[in-house]
């Protein structure tokens, strides 16, 4: 056998694993160890397993991910999420579909803290479902923004996605947070945009909010204080070049902590929760990617990346054509597989085809996390849709599908833009960094 | 067998909080550092002792994270599959974990011998390496045991695996 069938047999037995429901950490250990072990012997694989899993389990550039993390679990317990949706629902409110313009503006500002697609929908869903509800929304509208808007989570930085991404490709997770900027409140306006169009067309299914005074915007934006400042501080304080990405995370998750102490809204059970939730968050995320290191050098080993890159060449395509290809790939891929397991285990084989290619790896990294984003609103899969169904239960997941529909066309319009237009995702990390 | 169980079960509850005590350690040393820099007086060792900690975090979430079933695993075959099939696959998940933490906690205590033998220990503050690495001995073992009884479980005793809905990074 060849060092390429037997690849080519490891990556058969690994998709003959995952559709048994085995975890995807698990599947790629076994077939990275084993895959290593049959072309470089067993005490390379030994030796790799204890090396990789202590180095990634102990890395520097790893530290941001449970720091995060627990600064958005904290920022729920104490409820300053709420805080900032009740601020864009006393400005925004009134207007026609303005209380699901201000779910996506909340979603928006809790995707600066947290960095999770799935808590930002839980989030925001409990938060702003119910007052949709109350003033008469259509659900499809209701729901499908919540969904959508909690995509926004993995965009907008910081971003756990682009540190994922970061560590596979060995790129630098402060470009790519500064990349991430202008595409995330691009795509937000894009969402407010389409809720507009909708409400327009149809003004049923948003109809206007309460009227609120001066005082209750005012009081409502004082409320909203807090959060802006923490997210201000932490984001602020990595483009501003005063803290690195962990000291900003770390930073942020104290304030956050401080900042609920001292209002009485987190008692020690709460911060222990948090604390216990992001570290089983962490071990889940730190899993995978020790596994994806496992099954790196095996895939070299067997040289798919290499065969799979001259093949793309032997086509002659463009590199914009070979660029659509990879992102036709991830949104069919991103219908059936998760978001985070899909980028671990397809960036071995396409990072190099795209360094080749020369494709600015900034860039393709902001593409890439579009496109898991569209997967999670994604049938039959899309993660964010189950749990808006979850926090949802009296709306038929059909509806909820047909309610994320015009979003998944603005994310793609989005996508669409920033091929076209790459300078939207690297005028920051261009001009701040350079 | 139900005292067995009992043990894990305070066995994962003791390395999470371990865990959890590794992130808050985490967060305050970070902090203390950046407020000390800005004083000309950072912490010595702040990068030795957080990277030291993500071990803590990583290794004692390991075995809450199975026991809540928070692995990520692709279900959108399920519907298609025997049962037969979808119980089996209930047994080696398990049972492949049990093989992975057992080899993990392996080769950690072979690396962990060496780094004995050659005084490896962090840059800064020289924290010993294998002090940390037979943290990840011991919580991976107890992971292991986790899965097992979750293995002998499901084979045996007809156990469901337990599902939640994932938060991982890319979510």
């Amino acid at each position: 056998m060849t060092d390429y069938s037997i690849g080519v047999t490891g990556m058969a037995i690994l998709l003959i694993l995952l559709s048994l429901r085995i975890p995807v950490a698990f599947s790629m250990f076994v077939v990275g160890f084993i895959g290593i072990a049959v072309l470089n012997g067993l005490p390379a694989a030994m030796s790799l397993l204890a090396g990789e899993t202590f180095t990634l389990a102990s890395s520097a550039e790893l530290v941001v991910v449970p720091l995060f993390i627990l600064m958005g679990n904290v920022a729920t317990e104490t409820g300053m999420s709420r805080r900032l949706y009740d601020a864009a629902y006393a400005i925004i409110g009134r207007v026609r579909g303005g209380l699901a313009s201000a779910t996506v503006i909340g979603c928006g500002g809790f995707a600066a803290l947290s960095g999770s697609s799935v808590a930002s929908a839980l989030t925001m869903g409990k938060v702003s479902l119910k007052e949709m509800d109350r003033f008469g929304y259509d659900p499809r509208l209701s729901t499908g923004v919540v969904a959508a808007g909690g995509t926004l989570g993995i965009l907008i930085p910081p971003s756990t996605g682009f540190v994922i991404y970061a560590i596979l490709t060995q790129e630098s997770i402060g470009r790519l947070f500064l990349a991430g900027v202008f595409p995330g409140l691009l795509l937000l306006s894009m969402f407010v945009g389409t809720v507009i169009l909708l409400c327009t067309i149809n003004p049923a299914l948003g109809p206007a909010g309460p009227k609120t005074s001066t005082a209750q915007k005012l009081q409502a934006m004082v409320g909203a204080v807090p959060i802006v400042g923490v997210i201000i501080l932490t984001i602020g304080g990595i483009y501003g070049g005063i803290f690195s990405p962990v000291e900003a995370a770390a930073v942020g998750a104290g304030f956050v902590i401080i900042i609920g102490a001292v209002m009485g809204n987190l008692t020690w059970r709460g911060l222990w929760n948090a604390g216990k939730d992001s570290v089983v968050t962490t071990a889940t995320v730190m899993l995978i990617l020790i596994a994806a290191h496992m099954i790196n050098p095996f895939l070299a080993l067997s040289h798919i990346p290499q065969t799979l890159g001259a093949w793309l060449g032997g086509l002659e395509l463009p590199a914009t054509a070979v660029l659509l290809l990879i992102l036709g790939c991830y949104l069919v891929l991103g219908c059936f597989l998760e978001g985070f397991a899909m980028l671990v285990l397809s960036m071995p084989i396409f990072f190099p085809v795209i360094i080749s290619l020369g494709i600015d790896p900034i860039w393709f990294g902001v593409l890439v996390v579009l496109t898991l984003e569209m997967g999670l609103i994604s049938p039959p899969v899309g993660l964010n849709v189950f749990i808006v169904k979850s926090v949802a239960p009296h709306v038929p997941l059909s509806q909820i599908f047909r309610g994320v529909l015009p979003f998944w066309f603005a994310m793609l319009f989005t996508l669409g833009l920033l091929v076209a237009f790459p300078q939207i995702a690297l005028f920051l990390p261009d001009t701040m960094i350079n | 067998m139900q005292a067995i169980k009992k043990w894990a079960d305070r066995l994962t509850s003791l390395a999470a909080l371990f865990g959890t005590l590794g992130l808050m350690v985490e967060v305050a040393v970070i902090l203390v550092d950046v407020v000390g820099r800005y004083f000309n007086n950072p912490l010595t060792g702040a990068q030795d002792i957080s990277q030291m900690a993500l071990i803590f975090i990583v290794f004692g979430g390991m075995s809450l994270c199975d026991k809540l079933g928070g692995h990520i695993s692709v279900d959108v075959f399920e519907p298609m599959l025997p049962r037969v099939v979808i119980w089996l696959g209930d047994v080696i998940a398990p049972a492949l974990g049990v093989i992975i933490f057992v080899l993990l906690a392996w080769t950690t205590y072979e690396s962990a011998v060496l780094s004995r033998m050659l005084n490896l220990s962090t840059n800064i503050i020289n924290l010993p390496k294998a002090t940390f690495q037979y943290v990840v001995i011991a919580a991976s073992l107890i992971t292991a045991l986790g899965m097992l009884l979750k293995t002998i479980d499901v084979a045996f005793g007809g156990g469901a695996d337990q599902k939640k809905p994932e938060l991982g990074a890319g979510s």
